[in-house]
């Protein structure tokens, strides 16, 4: 930080025009007690109180959002090898498992130059779904999806295991979970059996073939 | 390559910031790639991949990220391969991304809003895509709205410049190593004919389309699959044009000052010149052609009824104005006024510094910072005489704003030996070295707030992943239809102990993201006036 | 600049420049210059400062007024009044004229030592002589830590001496510099929201806010907050240092009639007025006041995760 290293230089300058400035010894200069001054002296001046206001209330809403989709889209790229106990919890609702060796959004190559193209490989019947261009939904990926209900009944059953009525209860829910969740989401029913809007896309690159890319290069990306 | 590049040298402080932003919205990967070209300078995708230790794939996929979000572009260089620049400039952008959808909300509305917010969330998107998205998005909220209605809103973004076309590649790219992207002047704002979306398989939904626009229902059905459809604008993309942005922001600082200064009759007077110089001017004019009086009057809101004499009056007062941000240049048309913008820039510029030191060092201290800003240069002893402060306080509070570089001081000597006995002290206060030590201050304020943000979260991580747990255990049970005891014991899970420690948690953070947006404020006001000077 | 067209009180320096200018003048012409030649000489000079630095060159006893012909002159005192003294004997005569030439800006004992080339014993006694005698008199500086200067008797001392209307017994009234501030800009605030609330037309509710000076002078005289008369000059000084504090404004207005300060027809008006903008907004984050912000950097001792500003603000 800028901080460093400058204090010499300052200092330097102080015991210069200490004296220009026809200062005493000791005048205005921080008096030289044997005392080390307190790491952080007492303020002399209290900050301006921050500004209040249905415009600067909104423009924090929306900062806080933006910020939050971008952690949830598939531009915000994870290495791949994350460790889970740093996993953020809200990574499980994510559409996109965007970690190294997936993309979660579809490039426009044409834009790009040719080096860039990733050798992808695509997953399951998305494959089938040639789409160009596709834009991810980032509030749709923000919903919640049927796996992740999964989960969380899963998760409810474990942190209650005290009710014991609840067991069987969440179970028969499940089934209908399945249906009804979408049916607050975006994703109507028709969606739902298509998948995704995602394309998922899977590296072909395993997990060591770093070396490979060289020659990977030429192939051009299969989709 | 970047032309918005200012002619100060990068710092410290700023690739730090830019470090943050870049980590926060694209996470660590992009962040390493963009920070090394940041640092470094233009690198082909190789040497990145090396310098960087990353995965060549990761870096590709960063690149992307980067290309694609308007901070990184990519060159020929001379030897013959690509490589690839970042953009400071845009990346401290990302800071201000809040006030760009909230611009468009003042002026377009909830569609200006969605439009802008969307092209934000994904760098550069087409006009179909937005407009389906957005509608979607609208109708979900509960508006009725149609895709023509959001459509009209995008082209009056586009009309009025803040949206404009990508660069794009040229129609036979298939064979170059890059394609080498361009626009014309004459497309950068047009809209496209049709954004009609045909679709391949079937032709039911096209018919559709025609008769159920009304129907929300239908067209967030249409949307969705809009990804296998062929639009017709395809190939055309669309970003933010930052700089009408700030011009826009840059307006309403000045018609908010006028209305300090003067009143809000006088502020209107100017925000309807500025409407009137809006599309006539270059972004980067120093003053607006002249505008009349009969011009103005013509053209202020119906709800203002002004009278002709009044309006003039606002305009005397205005032109004598010490600010000087409007001044008369002729007598046609009632009398012939511009705004100057400089002058502009420079009065916010100067308030916002001054500000700083009342705020930072106290009134008496700046009674001494106005006195040598007034007089230029002045010998410690007229400056006590001037502000009518005793010589000893005077001297301390001198000093103080010397050491932290607010004011500056030069040496006059009398004898060419230079002996300070004999050599002329004369402080001063130069508001460009100023302004850029503040903005230094701010990039570095702005990354210690997120930096504390970051810490805040990870000291709370525990509590903040069990409520969000537990929150979403709750909201998945409501949306099964379970009764309120069971969501309410669910919810229960948290201890009124840690429902209050996450509320302390959510107020720092909204306390600490509300002052990166002030920080950001004052850099935009710095930024402004820096840039305008570095111009001349 | 925002305050290019302010105009400010002549400075200290410029006025003693000027005076000089007319002594050298004088010294030339034995015979004494009209206020004609003096005029032409100093082209760029106004007539007001041209008068006032005549009328305190005739104050001081420096120059004389003498009639010649149809025309006044102006002409250099003789040096050697002292000699009209009776009594006086040449060591005192010396001191004296040396005195004489430091004119009511003083002079220290161990300057007239050094020029005189008297033992200290023998100046101290001659400078008693003539402090009986009310030729000169000994007064306590405000400048050099309140050493003591010496005068000639009927010499008005020079602000730099006394300090002016701000310093008693040589010490800086600070509170009641401050004091005044407040009370002038008071004036000028009520005058400023007066006009502020009334239905006028804007030219004409922007003129209502303007006080002069005269106008403030009045009303701290009659507030009765002053023990000491207080010029409009003086007022003048405050209302610059309300300039400053960036609290008023001022303009130069040309206004039929005369007025008892500046050249008549010129009014010095001002009013209060508001910060063009909000307080920056990197003074509402703990940073923008740290005193400590140059030793941060994360990782750091002082870094922002260990800020205990950041943790009081937040906090509150």
């Amino acid at each position: 930080m800028a901080g460093r290293g400058r204090g010499r230089g300052r200092g330097g300058a102080m015991a210069f025009t200490a004296e220009v400035l026809g200062l005493g010894r000791g005048d205005v200069l921080p008096p030289t007690t044997s005392q080390p001054p307190p790491l952080f002296p007492p303020l002399e001046f209290r900050p301006v109180p921050l500004p209040t206001g249905d415009e600067w209330d909104y423009l924090l809403l929306l900062k806080q959002e933006f910020r939050n989709t971008m952690r949830d889209s598939p531009y915000y790229i994870k290495p791949q090898d994350k460790k889970k106990d740093i996993e953020r919890y809200s990574d499980k609702y994510r559409m996109s498992n965007n970690s190294d060796n997936t993309i979660g959004w579809t490039p426009d190559w044409n834009r790009l130059p040719k080096e860039l193209k990733i050798r992808v490989k695509k997953q399951g019947e998305t494959a089938a779904r040639s789409a160009v261009k596709a834009v991810p939904n980032l509030q749709a990926a923000k919903q919640i999806s049927q796996k992740d209900v999964e989960v969380v009944t899963q998760r409810l059953a474990e942190l209650e295991q005290k009710e014991t009525e609840a067991a069987s209860g969440d179970e028969k829910q499940e089934d209908e979970d399945e249906e009804e969740i979408d049916e607050e989401e975006y994703y109507d029913e028709e969606d739902q059996e298509e998948g995704t809007d995602y394309i998922v896309s899977y590296f072909d690159n395993g997990e060591d073939d770093v070396n490979d890319d060289d020659d990977g290069l030429d192939d051009g990306p299969i989709y | 390559m970047f032309a918005t590049e200012l002619d100060y040298r990068m710092s410290v402080c700023q690739i730090h910031l830019c470090s943050l932003l870049i980590k926060e919205h694209f996470g660590d990967i992009v962040e390493k790639v963009c920070t090394h070209l940041i640092q470094n300078g233009a690198k082909p995708l190789r040497v990145a991949a090396q310098e960087t230790g990353l995965k060549i794939d990761q870096v590709r996929k960063a690149l992307c990220v980067l290309v694609q979000h308007n901070i990184a572009s990519f060159g020929l260089h001379k030897r013959g391969f690509v490589e690839y620049a970042a953009s400071v400039e845009q990346v401290l952008l990302l800071v201000r991304y809040p006030r760009y959808i909230y611009c468009a909300k003042t002026l377009y509305g909830d569609a200006g809003e969605l439009i802008v917010e969307e092209i934000l969330q994904h760098g550069q998107m087409r006009m179909s895509t937005v407009v389906g998205r957005v509608t979607q998005r609208l109708s979900e909220g509960g508006q009725s709205v149609t895709n023509d209605h959001v459509k009209g809103k995008m082209e009056d973004l586009i009309n009025t410049h803040f949206l404009q076309r990508v660069p794009a590649p040229p129609p036979d790219n298939n064979k170059a190593a890059f394609p080498e992207l361009t626009i014309s002047e004459r497309d950068l704002y047009r809209v496209p004919a049709s954004i009609e979306v045909t679709r391949g398989e079937s032709d039911t939904s096209k018919r559709k389309r025609s008769t159920e626009d009304s129907d929300p229902q239908s067209s967030s059905k249409r949307l969705k699959i809009d990804s296998e459809e062929h639009a017709a604008d395809e190939g055309i993309l669309w970003h933010l044009n930052f700089d009408r942005f700030h011009k826009y922001l840059l307006d309403h600082e000045i018609v908010q000052a006028v209305s300090r200064r003067i009143d809000w009759n006088a502020a209107e007077v100017v925000r309807t010149m500025l409407r009137i110089s809006e599309l006539s001017k270059g972004l980067e004019d120093k003053t607006s052609h002249p505008i009349s009086l009969n011009d103005t009057m013509r053209n202020l809101p119906k709800e203002n009824n002004m009278k002709f004499g009044v309006v003039e009056q606002y305009f005397k007062l205005l032109s004598d104005d010490q600010t000087s941000i409007v001044t008369k240049v002729g007598e046609t048309g009632g009398g012939s006024y511009t705004l100057d913008f400089q002058n502009a820039c420079k009065a916010l510029v100067v308030s916002t510094i001054e500000s700083v030191v009342q705020e930072r060092f106290g009134s008496k201290s700046f009674r001494i910072f106005k006195t040598l800003l007034l007089k230029k240069y002045l010998e410690q002893k007229q400056v006590e005489e001037f502000a009518l402060i005793p010589a000893k306080e005077a001297k301390e509070l001198l000093y103080k704003m010397f050491s932290e570089h607010f004011v500056t001081m030069q040496e006059i000597p009398r004898t060419p030996d230079h002996a300070p006995s004999r050599t002329f002290f004369l402080f001063t206060v130069d508001v460009s070295q100023v302004s850029r030590m503040l903005l230094e201050r701010c990039y570095k304020s702005l990354a210690n707030v997120i930096s504390r943000r970051a810490f805040e979260t990870k000291e709370n991580k525990r509590l903040i992943e069990k409520s969000q747990r537990v929150e979403a255990i709750a909201a998945s049970l409501q949306s099964h239809g379970a009764d309120q005891s069971q969501t309410a014991e669910v919810e229960d899970m948290i201890t009124p102990l840690e429902k209050n420690q996450l509320e302390k948690y959510r107020s720092k953070m909204s306390k600490l993201e509300q002052s990166e947006l002030q920080v950001d404020s004052t850099i935009f006001t710095l930024g402004n006036f820096l840039r305008l000077e570095s111009d001349s | 600049m925002a305050a290019d067209n302010i105009v400010i009180k002549q400075e200290v320096t410029d006025a003693m420049n000027l005076e000089e200018r007319i002594l050298e003048m004088c010294k030339e012409e034995t015979k004494g210059v009209a206020d004609v030649y003096i005029k032409q000489q100093l082209p760029h000079i106004d007539a007001q400062q041209r008068v006032k630095a005549i009328n305190r060159l005739l104050s001081l006893g420096k120059i004389d007024l003498v009639k010649q012909g149809s025309e006044l002159l102006y002409r250099l005192k003789d040096p050697s009044s002292i000699s009209k003294v009776k009594g006086v004997d040449n060591q005192e005569r010396l001191v004296y004229q040396i005195i004489e030439e430091a004119g009511n800006k003083g002079i220290w004992i161990r300057d007239i030592r050094l020029r005189s080339n008297l033992l200290l014993t023998q100046l101290n006694k001659i400078l008693k002589t003539l402090e009986s005698r009310n030729l000169i008199k000994a007064v306590k500086s405000v400048g050099a830590s309140k050493r003591k200067v010496y005068m000639l008797f009927n010499l008005e001392p020079d602000r730099s001496v006394t300090g002016g209307a701000w310093y008693s017994d040589q010490d800086f009234e600070s509170e009641f510099v401050e004091v005044l501030n407040q009370q002038c800009y008071k004036f000028l605030q009520q005058k400023a929201d007066l006009a502020a609330d009334s239905k006028l037309d804007p030219i004409l509710r922007r003129n209502q806010s303007y006080g002069s000076s005269e106008d403030v002078w009045k009303f701290i005289r009659e507030l009765g907050i002053s023990k000491v008369e207080l010029a409009v000059e003086d007022i003048e000084t405050i209302l610059n240092t309300l300039i400053y504090d960036g609290k008023v404004e001022m303009t130069v207005s040309l206004r039929a009639g005369s007025t008892s300060s500046g050249t008549p027809g010129q009014v010095k008006l001002y009013r209060a007025i508001r910060p063009l903008t909000e307080p920056a907004g990197i003074m509402r984050v703990p940073c923008g006041v740290c005193p400590v912000f140059n030793q941060c950097y994360d990782g750091g001792t002082i870094s922002p995760s260990t800020c205990i500003y950041m943790k009081e603000w937040m906090d509150y």
